[in-house]
């Protein structure tokens, strides 16, 4: 059985962000890193969110040196405990759909009830914090913008889970207004290409009827 | 929406699958813009800004200062030398509240709300051609009726999702989809014919869409013979405007025009939708007329799914405009001037009414700088941020002997004021809000607003009682809606609240209580003009100056052109607008942690074409200023803008876009500012400028008192 993976519809997506606010809401929600695993693309050929593809033989399980991503449940899935931030299942999906994010220390205060205790005067000093801070040591001119580093910070790879720890599944498919986004596994592979291929033989069927070959 | 409450505190946001419009679907805002609410900065009480800074007193205190204040300027100066902003994120009952109160309490016409910034034109313009100024259909109509959806300036999928919704939902039953924009929105993106309009050329299109209309004789002859006026004018007019030389002048291609025209007027029902990218220029009611000469001549309206749709923006800015927030009209459009108006409504409120209109919002911070206006009081709105060319209107503000500001959090306007009032808000009040589509929903409170903060219309009514007037006596929202069923009976009087709450809302006008309310309005070409017809204009147009010789031709031409054109000093054109994630000014959006994570920077749009020559990389710090102002911010490399032309927000008080904006040049019409133009010059900055730019932002703002003032009240 092949893994299960997210997929947009661009001709439904009106790039609203809905799904990234849904995806951080229940991470959040369920103690793990507060960043959208899925990531609204503007092109000029279309709109539509990126997000992992779960990949049957995934180069970022290969890669992984502590074993924090494993195959479960017809998914990929990354331990945020495990991993270490080494960085390399981002540079290794063909996707660009792993993203290494940076905890601040004041990151998950910003999110969720934990709000209530922030100074409210908040958002003067995240704006200044938003720039890189003068003075603190980070890389300068990094081989790949991927390893840049700021001192203090400590980054973990992100990537779609399926949002496996949700009994009703997905919560960006849920919440998406357009209902752009769906579940694509083995069945749903089956019937599309099933359905593919009765269109393909009913145009050939069609074509050849009155030829003498066609029978 | 339902609210899931725990100790008063909302704790989610769900949507109702039962309702029509958003059939159990919400954007981000409406799922998680509600952190604001119990935002630990709300205000707490009144404050009165005293020597070194705000101080906490009572709300005696606060009313009694103001009413002192404003009797003695009232006596010294006359009631027009006092203000009212109204807001279009209060009720309906609020917005009528405080109407009456600047009208009958004061004795002033100077009341306005923001509509004057957004919509005014669509008010205007549709008033004058087909005697309404609201929406003709209903949103649901579009994914059900609509053959062609014609889209001209409105960033639907960003701006109304939900609406963006209904649209792919006629496109997936096979409409086809036009949109005239001059930026590759989501939209424009999607359509099956997309017009590259230049900024501030939509009455040259629609011009040339009529002109192949009517050289094709795809307008409706009979329809127009028996309901419209002006028709001649009209063709005379477009005459000018051939495909060709249209694509001459605006660069799309005269093929497209042609099969735009043909497509309008050909549909079963066609619907257009706009919004700023229409009216925020100084000819928007000439673009208004323009879209209604289109609708009217191809006879699409008044049927299901054929009609005008302007898109409002806030809760409730239909209502705030429909309830007479507006220096020259009462509630239900009656006019101030008109005598026969006046005596009904001097008849309701028991003193009598000025005949002169109100001064509009832009003409304000003039009206103030030459010591005409002298007090102010704004309700609910932040036009520090929302109001364009914020320097001048920051040093008006400094010369007002009186800055009355009620809101949810001491924003960058009230920061300024001389007295603040906390204020209860979304989420926490009784009354009625109207959506775009004129339908008028129960707004009912779920939480219990915080520390002493007081409904608006609390506020109104008890400032009213103490200046000695006796026309106030409401217990409660509902009161106040019952006397305006009374006044606008027309519009209202079918709608009880035991009606609105049995069902999702009830579409004005609703005349009796077995009234099922007015989905479609002009059915069977009856409008709402004086003579029942519908008034087609001539609009003409030029970017620099309609030649005498063609204006001359009309009676009463409208007249458009582009106010401030690029030069050599500012080569690029500034334009502004929203993004998804925010609401305006960001006073409760960016209190939402979620939506500030997807949205916490400003992100200038610049095209590639324009990155490569300034040598800007993504991520890369610009400079963006204007003759009055500038920012710097972040440049996003998009060809969602055409090159020469940058697009910027105001969300975000670090780089706010209303700095560079021009207040100077309004639309002669309906007072409406050019947000949607303004000369500017980019240039690449760096972070270290960036981060000199949030300093000095921020001292200008935010005047360091915010903490001072919340470690004052919560020590009381």
């Amino acid at each position: 059985m092949v893994n299960r993976f997210v997929i947009a519809d661009p001709k439904l997506c009106i790039g609203c962000y809905t799904c990234e606010a849904g995806c951080v809401n229940v991470h959040t929600k369920a103690g793990l890193v507060a960043y959208p695993r899925l990531t609204v693309m503007h092109t000029k050929a279309g709109t539509m969110p990126l997000q992992c593809r779960q990949c049957d033989d995934a180069p970022c399980e290969k890669v992984c040196p502590v074993k924090a991503i494993t195959f479960e449940d017809h998914a990929v899935q990354l331990n945020e405990s495990l991993c270490i931030g080494c960085k390399m299942c981002a540079l290794a999906c063909p996707f660009g759909a792993i993203t290494p994010y940076a905890t601040q220390p004041n990151a998950m205060g910003l999110m969720g009830d934990t709000a209530q205790t922030i100074d409210w005067a908040r958002t003067v000093s995240d704006q200044a914090n938003m720039l890189p801070p003068e003075g603190a040591p980070r890389a300068e001119n990094p081989a790949h913008p991927l390893l840049a580093w700021t001192s203090g910070e400590r980054a973990v790879a992100v990537k779609c889970d399926l949002c496996h720890f949700l009994p009703e599944g997905p919560e960006c498919i849920r919440v998406c207004p357009t209902k752009a986004l769906r579940i694509v596994d083995e069945d749903a592979l089956a019937a599309s290409s099933a359905h593919k291929r009765e269109t393909t033989l009913a145009g050939f069927l069609a074509a050849n009827h009155d030829s003498p070959e066609g029978g | 929406m339902r609210l899931s409450v725990k100790d008063n505190q909302i704790t989610e946001i769900n949507p109702d699958p039962a309702h029509p419009v958003s059939e159990g679907e919400l954007c981000l805002k409406g799922l998680y813009g509600f952190k604001h609410v119990a935002d630990p900065g709300r205000l707490r009480t009144p404050l009165m800004n005293r020597e070194g800074g705000f101080a906490p007193v009572s709300w005696d205190v606060a009313l009694d200062s103001i009413v002192e204040q404003v009797n003695t300027i009232k006596r010294e100066s006359g009631p027009d030398a006092i203000a009212v902003f109204s807001s279009a994120r209060a009720t309906n009952e609020e917005n009528y509240i405080a109407q009456k109160f600047a009208r009958a309490v004061i004795g002033t016409n100077n009341v306005d709300h923001c509509a004057r910034l957004c919509h005014a034109p669509t008010t205007v313009g549709l008033t004058m051609t087909m005697g309404n100024g609201a929406m003709t259909n209903t949103i649901p109509e579009l994914g059900e009726f609509s053959d062609v959806i014609f889209i001209i300036g409105s960033n639907t999928a960003e701006c109304h999702p939900l609406i963006a919704k209904h649209v792919l939902k006629a496109k997936a039953r096979g409409a086809k989809l036009i949109v005239a924009d001059p930026r590759m929105t989501e939209m424009a993106n999607k359509a099956d014919l997309w017009l590259r309009v230049p900024l501030g050329n939509d009455i040259p299109l629609i011009n040339g869409m009529l002109h192949v209309i009517i050289k094709e004789g795809l307008h409706k002859a009979d329809f127009i013979r028996e309901h419209a006026t002006g028709f001649d004018d009209v063709v005379r007019a477009v005459e000018d405007y051939s495909p060709e030389s249209v694509s001459v002048m605006t660069g799309i291609p005269a093929a497209d025009i042609i099969a735009a025209g043909r497509a309008y007027a050909t549909a079963k029902a066609a619907a257009t939708l706009f919004a700023m990218g229409v009216t925020q220029f100084t000819c928007g009611t000439g673009n208004v007329v323009s879209v209604a000469n289109l609708a009217i001549i191809t006879g699409q309206i008044g049927r299901p799914g054929a009609g005008v749709c302007p898109l409002r923006g806030q809760g409730n800015v239909q209502g705030a405009c429909d309830l007479g927030a507006l220096p020259n009209v009462f509630p239900g459009g009656k006019h101030v001037t008109s005598e026969v108006d006046r005596a009904r409504f001097e008849q309701a409120w028991g003193v009598a009414l000025s005949p002169k209109p109100g001064l509009q919002i832009t003409e304000i911070p003039d009206a103030i700088l030459a010591g005409k206006v002298r007090a102010l009081i704004i309700d609910g709105e932040n036009p520090m941020m929302s109001d364009p060319n914020t320097m001048h209107f920051a040093r008006a503000l400094e010369k007002l002997d009186l800055l009355v500001v009620a809101d949810l959090f001491l924003t960058e306007t009230a920061r300024r004021a001389n007295i603040v009032l906390p204020a209860a808000g979304w989420g926490e009040k009784e009354g009625t809000f109207t959506n775009t589509e004129r339908r008028v929903q129960r707004l009912r409170p779920a939480v219990v607003p915080p520390y002493e903060a007081k409904a608006d219309w609390w506020i109104f009514k008890t400032l009213a009682d103490r200046m000695g007037y006796r026309g106030m006596a409401y217990d409660s929202p509902k009161d106040i809606w019952d006397e305006l069923r009374r006044v606008v009976p027309a519009d209202y009087a079918g709608m009880t609240y035991s009606r609105l709450e049995q069902m999702p809302g009830l579409c004005w006008p609703c005349p009796s209580e077995d009234h099922p309310g007015t989905p479609i309005l002009f059915v069977g070409g009856k409008f709402a003009t004086p003579s029942g017809k519908a008034a087609l204009k001539p609009v003409l147009f030029h970017p620099i100056s309609v030649p005498e010789a063609q204006r001359k031709v009309f009676d009463e031409p409208i007249i458009g052109h582009i106010a401030e054109r690029p030069d050599a000093d500012y080569p690029f054109m500034l334009t502004t607008g929203r993004r998804v994630y925010h609401y305006h000014t960001g006073t409760m959006t960016r209190r939402a942690p979620l939506l500030e994570q997807i949205g916490p920077e400003e992100l200038i749009e610049l095209n590639p074409l324009d990155a490569k020559t300034l040598e800007v990389c993504e991520g890369d710090y610009i400079k963006v200023s204007t003759r009055r102002g500038g920012v710097v911010a972040k440049a996003w490399i998009t060809e969602r803008v055409p090159p020469r032309v940058v697009f910027s927000t105001f969300h975000f008080w670090e780089a706010s876009s209303n700095e560079e904006t021009n207040a100077e040049n309004v639309d002669p019409l309906s007072g409406i500012p050019e947000y949607k133009i303004s000369a500017a010059k980019v240039a690449k900055s760096s972070a270290a400028e960036a981060r000199a730019n949030v300093a000095a932002k921020a001292a200008y703002y935010l005047n360091s008192v915010e903490r001072k003032v919340i470690l004052q009240m919560q020590e009381t």
